[in-house]
């Protein structure tokens, strides 16, 4: 009984594993269950050792050669760069969760967490007294191993000098020798210059070997010490995480939301105490605007929330929200007027022209025009109403909705809609003629007909089209958040573009890793959907 | 006058310039209860036939007629089997033949309505497949129940279109038995398309044959004198039978004979083609007078092309 049911579980195992499409893991599952192990054994290392070792491969490839390129923004970044800056990134983003938890912490849990990030700082600002001095030990170091290093080279360099200055008062003296033999009208011109050429020739020698010898100095000094490269960024890393520390007590004392509501609560006492107190018309007028003043300003800091900056997973969250909005758009467009087009010959005449010319234009172009399209419907968006409203929701305030959210996601809907409209006319063309005939048969009126015939039959057309306007999608908005400055991943890229620093490059790289995995994810998503829908696979329920 | 009448009936297909006369001048009887099955080869203009009867597609001459009353388009009366299931892949058996019955009776509930799908579903067994999709299904079940779909709609006519060529020796005779055994139980007429004259002399009242096509015609029918129930086992040594057989099997080789010989005695005239010989062009797009040279060589009178 239980071998039957594991039997149940190992098929439901593999069907998942099919339905995903991650077959690749069929061996792994069927040696579990010690399904002919030499047949898993040999597929294991046929279709998953060989790509891991290809894997390991290349980026051992990626490894040897970035190094060798040295670009304006730096040399190319190694995988552990790219994979340090991924770090960095995720350290960012806790490190604003943290403060915004901070900012938002009242009573004892404020002071009990000020008390742990003063212990931490302290902590901190003690192993950062020991990495200083590690530092300066090693910076010690570093002087007294190029000192040492460079002492030899140079003193051959003042060997080799005082060496050309012998040999060139020599020539010196041959070439006056031979000028005063001409004067004495003892010899003839080619001595002379024979001796100037051989001046010259000396000098040359003489300042070749200087230089050869100052080049390996310098090489010496730009040797990068790595002790005390190392020291170096442990000291960043501490100081680092001691401001971070040190803003944490800012939000926890002084900036926190309720320090600050109490602050102004106390002083409106203290105005509401005057303005009891006022005598004189002037000064109660004064004290009450005043009083209304402090009050207003409370409810606000009341309200007030964190103004968190925009971290990479903020980002992330950004983008698929306005690649989703985008892609529905789309395919809310492309279905109805798939079906249409599959079921009435006019219908496809009408449109075939319209698909023909819009659908090859540039997104680039689209987002211009939706720029300026949806730039005249709001004309100042700090204050419409339907941007205050969609920033006082919950889920949707944090990714602060924007114009610029809006005409993106219009981009890849103009983008994505083609696949979708095309394939969901050919999936309802190209019905089974066996399947009209039964529904005339069976005199399925036309509504039984779209929902129990039609569209079933179309279905997994109109995913695999679904699957490709989300791939076009997503490419075409990282461009259009890219070009835009739209807030998203496209912008991330951009923005470190721009800015240049020496993590830029290993940010661009890190993205394009975060911008290719989620698309791949997304399609993956896709083919589950298709794969569920589809008929002709036999059952794909789970 | 008969219960179900074909009255001289002619269809072709294609365009006037190049039309098919698939039937000619069609003409049979079929009285009320009986099983009559047509047997042709194929290509003759079975299924055209059986589409017809369906209402599927109109006569270009002559009429159906139910009843009385002329055939225009598909009716409940009428229940027509499918010779490839025809079931919708994405529903199971249950659903697949709820939507007939949600068509025929359109009254039920859904007590009445899963109490009558299960009736029929039960009548060609296939009761524990009920949840089971198409795909899931071999040729048999499907066939069974395309047969329940079809049954469940409870017409008065059954349209059977060669509803087991597709099947294997061994599952062909066990839903024969089953159609039989249904017929038999609730009687009602059936008209049976097959290319299988065994089938056809086991089954039926009377079996009409289908001259070859093109323009075929249905010829003298031959009655079948055989008790019922007819047994499979003893029937191969019945005189009867073996009699029947042979006469409709050496009739159905003498059709093959004279359309052949139809066919031979048939003079066409072949377009006089020449082959081009394209060696002596050069491989360079043609322009001006070369091109205009090379179209008359190209003339479509003198080459098959066009």
């Amino acid at each position: 009984m239980a071998e039957k049911s594991l039997d149940k579980f190992k098929y439901r195992t593999l069907r998942f594993l099919d339905v995903t499409g991650f077959t690749v893991f069929d061996p792994v599952v069927r040696l579990a269950f010690r399904e002919e192990p030499n047949k898993q054994l040999k597929a294991l290392f046929n279709y998953m050792l060989i790509p891991i070792v290809f894997a390991l491969f290349c980026i051992f490839v990626w490894w040897q050669v970035a190094p060798n390129h040295k670009t304006k923004s730096g040399e190319v970044p190694t995988p552990d760069v790219v994979w340090n800056s991924a770090m960095i990134n995720h350290t960012f983003s806790t490190r604003e969760q943290t403060k915004e938890r901070d900012f938002l912490l009242v009573g004892d849990a404020r002071l009990a967490a000020i008390a742990e990030v003063e212990a931490m700082a302290a902590a901190g600002t003690a192993q950062l007294a020991k990495l200083e001095a590690t530092l300066a030990q090693h910076a010690a170091g570093n002087i007294k191993q190029l000192a040492d290093r460079i002492a030899p080279l140079q003193a051959r360099l003042e060997i080799i000098e005082a060496q050309s200055g012998v040999i060139n008062a020599e020539m010196k003296a041959a070439v006056n020798a031979a000028a005063a033999a001409i004067e004495r009208g003892e010899g003839t011109a080619q001595p002379l210059l024979a001796a100037l050429r051989a001046e010259d020739e000396a000098k040359d020698a003489g300042r070749a070997a200087e230089s050869f010898i100052k080049a390996q100095i310098d090489d010496i000094r730009s040797d990068k010490y790595a002790p005390l490269n190392q020291a170096r960024l442990d000291v960043n890393a501490v100081a680092d995480k001691l401001q971070f520390l040190t803003k944490r007590i800012d939000f926890l004392t002084t900036s926190n939301r309720s320090i600050r509501v109490a602050a102004a609560e106390e002083q409106l006492a203290e105005t509401q105490g005057k303005l009891a107190e006022a005598t004189t018309a002037k000064a109660a007028l004064s004290e009450a605007k005043r009083a209304i003043r402090n009050e207003s300003l409370i409810e606000r800091l009341e309200q007030q929330q964190y103004a968190s900056a925009m971290t990479i997973y903020t980002q992330i969250n950004r983008s698929l929200f306005t690649v989703f909005i985008g892609f529905i758009v789309a395919a809310m467009v492309a279905i109805p007027l798939g079906v249409l087009c599959g079921l009435s010959r006019i219908a496809m005449a009408c449109l075939t022209p319209i698909i023909s010319i819009f659908k090859p234009v540039s997104p680039v172009v689209y987002l211009l025009i939706f720029q300026i399209v949806v730039g005249a419907f709001f004309p100042d968006p700090d204050s419409h109403p339907l941007f205050l409203f969609l920033n006082s929701l919950p889920f949707l305030s944090t990714l602060a909705i924007n114009p610029a959210l809006i005409f993106s996601a219009c981009t890849v809907a103009a983008c994505a809609v083609w696949p979708a409209l095309v394939n969901t006319a050919l999936g309802v063309a190209t019905i089974d003629k066996d399947h009209i005939n039964v529904a005339r048969v069976l005199r399925l009126g036309f509504k039984d007909r779209l929902f129990k015939i039609i569209i079933p039959s179309a279905l997994p057309l109109v995913f695999a089209g679904l699957r490709i306007s989300l791939g076009v999608g997503w490419m075409v908005l990282i461009a259009a958040e890219a070009l835009s400055s739209s807030d998203g991943l496209g912008k991330f890229v951009w923005d470190e573009y721009q800015n240049g620093s020496s993590f830029s490059f290993a940010n661009i790289l890190y993205a394009c890793f975060v911008v290719g995995i989620i698309g791949f994810l997304l399609d993956r998503m896709m083919i589950i959907l298709q794969r569920l829908v589809s008929f002709d696979g036999g059952s794909t329920s789970l | 006058m008969s219960y179900l009448e074909i009255d001289h009936v002619s269809i072709g297909f294609g365009p006037t310039n190049n039309r098919t006369e698939v039937l000619k001048d069609v003409h049979l009887s079929v009285e009320e209860n009986e099983f009559v099955a047509v047997v042709g080869f194929s290509g003759a203009g079975k299924s055209t036939l059986i589409s017809l009867l369906a209402g599927l597609v109109q006569p270009d001459q002559g009429e159906i007629r139910l009843a009385g009353k002329v055939i225009k388009e598909p009716s409940p009366r009428l229940g027509i089997m499918f010779q490839n299931y025809s079931l919708l892949p994405w529903l199971t058996v249950f659903e697949n033949v709820a939507l007939a019955v949600k068509q025929a009776f359109p009254k039920y509930n859904a007590a009445e309505m899963k109490e009558h799908v299960e009736k029929y579903v039960a009548m060609v067994k296939l009761s524990p497949a009920l949840g089971k999709k198409p795909a899931e299904l071999s040729g048999g079940m499907r066939q069974r129940a395309s047969l329940a779909r079809t049954l469940s709609m409870q017409p008065e006519i059954l349209l059977l279109d060669e509803p087991l060529s597709a099947l294997d020796a061994l599952t062909r005779a066990e839903i024969q038995d089953e159609i039989i055994n249904i017929w038999e139980s609730d009687r009602r007429t059936i008209v049976m398309i097959t290319n299988d004259v065994d089938e056809a002399v086991l089954m039926a009242d009377r079996i009409v044959p289908l001259t070859m096509g093109p323009e075929a015609t249905l010829d003298e029918a031959f009655p079948v004198d055989l008790e019922r129930p007819r047994n499979r086992t003893t029937l191969n040594t019945n005189p009867v039978f073996r009699h029947l057989r042979t006469e409709i099997s050496r009739y159905m080789v003498t059709l093959n004979e004279d359309s052949k010989a139809l066919k031979a005695d048939k003079i066409v005239d072949l377009p006089s083609v020449m082959p081009i010989d394209f060696s002596i062009y050069p491989h360079i797009p043609a322009r001006g007078r070369r091109r205009r040279d090379l179209v008359k060589v190209l003339d479509p009178t003198t080459t098959f092309f066009k």
